[in-house]
């Protein structure tokens, strides 16, 4: 199954990638208001995403890495600073931006048709019930779930359930794509799966769609991005650094393992997210 | 699979006559110490077979069958409580969708919830000059209540998740209510609405004593007047049937709108 999907990744060719920027992150900060008083969860953050570039947030529990994506789906306003995606000042959630929540986030008395469609149907309001159904369908058929249309999401594994949650963020066709843990919840197999899977998904898409990722694993930002931004411990969250990932493309789950490049970002990456390797016992 | 449901029928339909006959054997035990003063089920029986063998006759205004009595008083409950819930659903939406609405009339919920059906009944009258419309209030006034409340949890406490779908896609007002508020709700309210028919149900005979004229609970009266203990036995163990037979029908609803099984 892995080798399959890799030759896809391997057939698809790359088109010209515009230094367009996609989304633009500037001063941003964010507090809630909490029973105990202000909590401030990101601090005075700035950060450009290219356009077709693959970003994941990578930080501690709780550092505000979700947060900051929020920003960007719409779904958290900053206290103060902008977001801009595809150069309008972010209000809100938009048809441009798919979510891929944490939990799958699928409304369990629809079937994995119907969670699609619904989306779809919300979206695109000018597009007719067939050519809806269309895209509903073409997007199943992406995930390989078409033989499972008719199920409720219940009756899903939560490979699948990712899958169809995918699926239903793609079927909007936004150009933006914003995963809040997309596979935390899955097994490692599974996982590489779908990380693969998902590759498979922006290839399929030209290469033209931005991903930003929110993740605490390290392996998977490294096989993923294009860059990774490693977010300091709250509160107050700011950004610690940012690695570049210069691994050619289309990567190898197998053999990426053993690039030297691969050991030293993944070094790098450990080192900003552990001071102490050693384990006082 | 198919052998595992044959044997658990078998066994809930034995634990169901055994228990039957437990009810029997106290009943005849409790009839017996009376010395007959309470029908035993044998007499009880015979008056059964008898009431049974015309149950729809109609012979003027104070002498009709029991089968008659019974859907008058069905006929009641349905009304009263389709009533009830077509207030109580509406606001319960409203109630569990605003924090404002909830906090604005949940006292007027709690102060009004346990008061007692007979209370309610002078006002009734007051009211609609009639016990027939009376009766109506009283079942109308004491049923909504359940399903109220739980159609309010059930709307307050739909899952952020949930929540965030409809934003996340732009869902419309329409679509969210039909989409995600609704069908979460709705095994909710349907749990309310079965509680809300045992009210009512449990609700007219009280009423019909104090109205008059046709109905179950009318017929109990009746019967007392009469000095025939065993029609109020009949009566009693017609009700508890009835009774049983409505909230399988709701818990038949419950199962057919449960979306989590």
């Amino acid at each position: 199954m892995m080798q399959e999907l890799e030759t896809i990744e391997n057939t698809k060719p790359l088109t010209a990638v515009t230094p367009e920027t996609a989304i633009a992150i500037k001063n941003v900060s964010v507090s809630f208001k909490t029973k105990k008083g202000v909590f401030n969860a990101l601090n005075d953050i700035s950060l450009d995403i290219k356009r077709g570039e693959i970003v994941t947030l990578i930080g501690h529990s709780g550092c505000g890495k979700s947060t900051l994506m929020n920003t960007v789906s719409g779904m958290v306003a900053p206290t103060s600073g902008t977001v801009t995606a595809n150069d309008k000042i972010v209000k809100g959630p938009g048809p441009d931006r798919g979510i891929v929540f944490q939990n799958y986030s699928l409304l369990p008395w629809l079937s994995v048709f119907q969670n699609i469609y619904q989306a779809v149907d919300s979206v695109m309001k000018d597009k007719t019930a067939t050519e809806k159904r269309e895209i509903v369908n073409k997007n199943l058929d992406m995930v390989n779930l078409m033989s499972h249309k008719n199920k409720l999401p219940g009756q899903l594994s939560g490979g699948m359930k990712q899958r169809v949650a995918i699926a239903r963020a793609f079927a909007i066709s936004p150009s933006i794509l914003l995963l809040d843990e997309p596979f935390g919840a899955l097994d490692a197999l599974t996982k590489s799966d779908m990380q693969i899977e998902l590759l498979k998904l922006w290839n399929l898409a030209n290469r033209d769609k931005t991903i930003v990722m929110v993740t605490h694993d390290v392996e998977e930002a490294i096989f993923l991005s294009d860059r990774v931004v490693v977010m300091n411990n709250g509160p107050a969250a700011t950004i610690k650094k940012i690695v570049d990932v210069n691994l050619p493309r289309p990567r190898n789950k197998k053999d990426i393992s053993h690039d030297p490049e691969y050991i030293k970002i993944h070094d790098e990456l450990l080192t900003l997210l552990f001071h102490k390797f050693s384990i006082d016992d | 699979m198919k052998k595992e449901k044959v044997l658990s029928f078998i066994y809930d339909t034995l634990y169901f006559v055994a228990s039957m006959a437990i009810l029997i054997l106290l009943w005849a035990l409790i009839s017996n110490v009376t010395k007959n003063e309470i029908p035993g089920p044998k007499p009880t029986y015979t008056v059964f077979k008898e009431l049974m063998q015309e149950p729809f006759y109609d012979y003027g205004p104070n002498d009709k069958g029991i089968g008659n009595q019974l859907m008058s008083s069905l006929y009641r409950v349905f009304i009263g409580f389709g009533a009830g819930s077509l207030i109580a659903i509406p606001l319960g939406l409203l109630m569990g969708s605003s924090k404002l609405m909830m906090r604005l009339l949940n006292p007027i919920v709690q102060i009004l919830r346990p008061v007692s059906p007979l209370a309610w009944f002078p006002l009734g009258l007051l009211a609609f000059h009639a016990a027939e419309g009376a009766t109506i209030f009283i079942i109308i006034i004491t049923s909504l209540w359940p399903t109220l409340i739980n159609t309010a949890f059930g709307v307050s406490s739909i899952p952020q998740d949930h929540k965030n779908v409809g934003t996340a896609f732009g869902f419309s007002a329409w679509k969210y209510l039909t989409k995600i508020l609704i069908p979460f709700s709705l095994p909710h309210i349907i749990t309310g609405l079965r509680l809300s028919i045992g009210i009512a149900w449990m609700v007219i005979v009280a009423g019909e004593m104090l109205s008059g004229g046709v109905g179950i609970g009318f017929f109990v009266w009746d019967s007392w007047n009469g000095l025939s203990l065993e029609k109020i036995l009949v009566a009693i163990i017609i009700i508890g049937l009835v009774g049983v037979i409505l909230d399988k029908m709701f818990n038949a609803l419950q199962n057919a709108f449960a979306w989590d099984k």
